[in-house]
């Protein structure tokens, strides 16, 4: 027998096995990079899904939403989430342009939500949180007492919100910045993102 | 003798007065301690997990005991924010229990992690490779054995 009429054959079974043999290696060498590097930041509804968001809220009532975070950063990372609130004329968080050009919100934190997450996982809190308000001799002011978040009672004493006249509502938002601990300076730093439910405060 | 007996009323409630001024500000002074210290705990054990996780340990079961910490931390600050000195104390105190001997266990798994990708390392990817090198060698070295004794057999013929 002519063993040279079977050289392809016998060559090509060779290389078959030697890729089969190589396979380990060639999985953790011919790999994608990561090249993009990022949390996401979200607040579902009371179903966990992205709608029935609480809107029109009541003084004494409580309300249930979900606030989540996703880790795409590429390590274990420690969050710092601020809970703030804010009308509608009191300063704004930016979530645009240049990372660090990206400002928080110079209100007070009301309360600080740590977050461990590792890499390529999500994390999720559900929230409850209701608020003590009532309205001015007019009526055209609502001034809020307290804020139960969590169960914790938070003092909103000082904070308040005019009537929109025109689109006949009370305006309120409670917003939640990402801040981002780093291990170089052991300080947190603001992220520049942040979610925020717009509220309408209702005398019912 | 009513005089003095005024004076040492007035003294007594001075004293009094003062020691209950110390004893408050060194209630929250605690405090601000204990949560500043349990604050540090926790960026401690955090580095820790980050470290494991970088080693390729399985942090998911120490993530959760330091979400649970960080929960205690945030109340802790809350209630230093509120005054209820005696509670941040308190539940600072609990965050830094949580974490006893958190570090250690992190590093262990750490220490467990790189040696699994070391193993790792060897098995499959100097392992694989030299498989696959030793396979295309040894293929060849057959090929020519088979080609000569061919050979040889058609000479022989």
């Amino acid at each position: 027998m002519d063993v040279r009429k079977y050289g392809v054959l016998f060559f090509v079974v060779v290389a078959v096995v030697a890729l089969l043999a190589a396979s380990p290696a060639l999985s953790r060498v011919l790999v994608f990079p990561r090249t993009e590097f990022f949390t996401a930041l979200w607040i579902l509804g009371s179903n966990n899904t992205a709608e029935d968001y609480p809107f029109n809220v009541s003084s004494g009532k409580s309300y249930g939403i979900s606030l989540g975070l996703e880790n795409q950063l590429g390590y274990c990372s420690y969050y710092l989430i601020e809970v703030k609130f804010r009308n509608e004329t009191q300063s704004v968080p930016s979530s645009f342009g240049p990372l660090e050009n990206r400002t928080p919100s110079s209100l007070p934190s009301l309360f600080n939500i740590s977050a461990f997450v590792a890499d390529q996982s999500d994390w999720e809190l559900p929230l409850t949180f209701g608020f003590d308000y009532g309205f001015n001799d007019t009526l055209v002011r609502v001034d809020f007492h307290t804020m139960i978040f969590n169960g914790n009672v938070l003092n909103l004493e000082g904070a308040s919100t005019s009537w929109n006249a025109t689109t006949s509502r009370f305006y309120g938002a409670l917003f939640f910045e990402l801040w981002l601990y780093d291990r170089a300076t052991t300080n947190f730093q603001y992220n520049g993102r942040f979610v925020d439910l717009k509220l309408n405060m209702t005398a019912t | 003798m009513k005089n003095r007996f005024a004076v040492l009323v007035l003294l007594a409630v001075l004293w009094l007065a003062c020691s209950g001024a110390v004893c408050h500000g060194a209630s929250e002074a605690d405090a601000r301690s204990t949560v500043a210290s349990a604050d540090q705990r926790v960026s401690v054990c955090y580095s820790a997990v980050a470290d494991a996780e970088k080693a390729g340990a399985n942090v998911s079961g120490l993530l959760v005991t330091l979400n649970d910490a960080g929960m205690l931390l945030s109340e802790a600050h809350l209630s230093l924010i509120n005054g209820s000195y005696d509670l941040a104390s308190g539940l600072a105190g609990q965050c830094v229990t949580k974490l006893n001997g958190f570090d250690n266990d992190a590093d262990s798994l750490r220490a467990s992690a790189s040696q699994a990708r070391f193993v790792d390392f060897w098995v499959n990817v100097v392992g694989s490779a030299v498989g696959a090198i030793a396979v295309a060698v040894g293929g060849f070295l057959v090929w020519r054995f088979l080609k000569r004794k061919s050979v040889v057999k058609a000479g022989g013929v």
